[in-house]
């Protein structure tokens, strides 16, 4: 027996016929609203709008959905729809052994794969008191470095892209490639590299790595310089960036930010000073601030990040140790029942892994924090009031990855 | 790690802590009680002598027989951190005071451990799923949700569907979930 199914006729071409029928794409949700704010945000006063952006759009960095809700072409008032990149990876590492954890967190911020990867090693190695030898240490800060101006570099391409300039997008991928070309080298990945490990990290330099990074080194200051050039004394870039979005450092803290955009408003709040961890206090570098905390301020800090991850680049290569790469340890980890709490400083705040242990060879709980997570929440206290061009811009600027939203 | 701060912690809240304040490489942990998050957290906020004003994480744990939820703070002043562990929420109706008057940061974590663990939070104006579709209904970072192969491993019946939160028919009712004292 069988069941017709009614067919409709495709809004693109009415030749072709669906299974079901395809409407216009409504922003309002087809259900009652479940709190008060949802009921308050889906309320249009006289003169609003609801316009739907994304869930993939070019500028949302991601698979994000952002309803805006529109005053002529001012924004009142957003709500973003988060949950189109959600894994579970939290729920997958929970079911998963210590070791097996480390691969299930690289995809989160997958342009900084490495901070993600030390977060749970820095946890893991708190639970099971393990000493990493100093070699491992400083391969750590030196690999993660590298792609912290990878990171940086690419975010100003993004952030131009976002505000309508093709041109440095390109620029800013030459940067990056030659650096994840590097950690290919090393790793074996350009981009999800698994690579540290509880102990330590996978494998030792090796030649062809320190020769591209030799190479590198001797240029990248020049380059860096180039490349900013290209943003910096760009009249259009720098007027629409000055004074949008402005942020003060106790709406900041009360947003509970960290990382670059907390630094953007004049808090030097660095992980690696304010709670150092590896060998970050044999380390010679400077926290950048800066007072004004706007986009423009936000970009001008990365730039300053760079430099300081480029001296520490340098200091890691005149000061790293002989020695293996790994701690001993056993292959199947069971740590003792406790609470471990690990963060580290990345290209955009906080990376934190809090993970209690129950005896077993499974983290008992495995809690992901993600600084893109709340930096993307500060987008609806940064955008209202803004048109939409912008408010796209001063998302831009709080460089939110939807990877790592999502989790 | 911070001596003193154990010292001034028990000084301070020693009628509101409800285990002993524990130290271990450099994180201070203490447990309150779910009634006293509000005042304990604001004091830890406001008073100079504490002044945790930065908020790292928000979460919750399900500890299979109850569930926690668990603040990081900072101090700038002294460069620590505590983490507060709201400890003895029923698993059936776990509620907690939000903290969103004190940290409108803290609004979407909130959402998130409302989202995984079916915590609510009393006073958090927005307290509606943030990840899973609005229609679903179960909690999936709780330890009676199992994945998939879990299940099947179980001796239950077989492979359940993915968002039933009860244990499989069958099924022994404790050895399922794991459980812990942490």
């Amino acid at each position: 027996m069988t069941t017709t199914i009614p067919r409709h006729a495709s809004a693109d071409d009415p030749r072709v016929l669906l299974d079901e029928e395809i409407g216009v794409f409504e922003p309002v949700p087809p259900y009652p609203p479940r709190t008060e704010r949802e009921a308050e945000f889906y309320t249009l006063r006289d003169g609003e709008m609801f316009l739907n952006m994304g869930p993939q759009h070019p500028s949302t960095h991601g698979v994000l959905r952002i309803v805006l809700k529109l005053d002529g072409e001012r924004v009142v008032d957003l709500d973003p729809v988060l949950g189109y990149l959600h894994r579970g990876v939290e729920k997958l590492c929970e079911n998963a052994d210590y070791h097996q954890t480390i691969c299930y967190t690289d995809p989160l911020e997958y342009v900084s794969a490495l901070f993600n990867e030390w977060a749970p090693c820095l946890a893991f190695e708190k639970l099971m008191d393990v000493e990493v030898p100093p070699r491992a240490e400083y391969i750590r800060v030196l690999s993660s470095e590298l792609l912290r101006i990878a990171s940086h570099a690419l975010f100003m391409g993004w952030m131009a892209l976002d505000l309508g300039g093709l041109t440095p997008i390109l620029w800013s991928f030459i940067e990056r490639d030659e650096i994840v070309d590097m950690l290919s080298a090393l790793t074996g990945a350009r981009m999800l590299f698994n690579y540290f490990r509880i102990g330590g990290v996978n494998g030792d330099l090796n030649h062809e790595f320190m020769s591209r990074l030799g190479d590198w080194m001797s240029r990248a200051t020049e380059q860096h310089a180039a490349n900013i050039g290209l943003l910096n004394e760009n009249e259009i870039f720098v007027r629409r960036m000055r004074g949008l979005g402005t942020l003060d450092t106790a709406t900041a803290i009360r947003m509970c930010m960290t990382g670059p955009n907390l630094r953007a408003t004049g808090l030097p709040f660095d992980i690696r000073r304010a709670h150092p961890y590896s060998v970050y206090p044999e380390l010679e570098f400077d926290i950048p601030t800066r007072t004004e905390g706007d986009c423009l301020a936000r970009y001008l800090l990365r730039v300053d990040e760079i430099k300081q991850s480029l001296r520490i680049i340098d200091q890691c290569l005149h000061q790293m140790p002989d020695g293996p790469v790994m701690a001993k340890l056993p292959r199947l980890l069971r740590p003792r029942p406790g609470r471990a709490y690990g963060a580290v400083e990345g290209p955009r705040g906080q990376y934190a892994v809090y993970a209690v242990s129950d005896g077993t060879d499974q983290p008992f709980r495995f809690r992901i924090h993600d600084p893109s997570f709340i930096h993307l929440q500060a987008v609806g206290t940064l955008m209202p009031g803004n048109l939409v061009a912008d408010a796209m811009a001063v998302m831009a600027s709080l460089d939110p990855i939807m990877g790592g939203v999502d989790k | 790690m911070d001596r003193a701060l154990r010292r001034r912690l028990e000084a301070r809240f020693s009628d509101a802590l409800t285990g002993p304040v524990r130290q271990r490489h450099d994180e201070t942990e203490i447990r309150i009680g779910p009634g006293s998050v509000s005042e304990v957290l604001r004091a830890l906020h406001d008073e100079p002598e504490l002044s945790f004003q930065m908020l790292l994480d928000l979460t919750a744990v399900d500890t299979g027989t109850q569930m926690q939820v668990v603040y990081h703070l900072w101090s700038p002043a002294s460069g620590d951190w505590l983490r507060v562990i709201a400890d003895g929420l029923s698993r059936d109706d776990p509620r907690v005071p939000s903290v969103v008057a004190l940290w409108p940061g803290a609004e979407w974590q909130e959402r998130e451990a409302y989202d995984m663990f079916g915590v609510t939070f009393e006073g958090n104006r927005d307290l509606r799923r943030i990840y899973m579709p609005p229609d679903y209904t179960s909690f999936p970072l709780r330890k009676d949700f199992f994945l998939a192969d879990d299940a099947a491993r179980s001796p239950g019946a077989g492979v359940q569907h993915m968002e039933r939160t009860e244990a499989p028919v069958g099924a022994p009712k404790e050895a399922l979930v794991r459980r812990t004292n942490a």
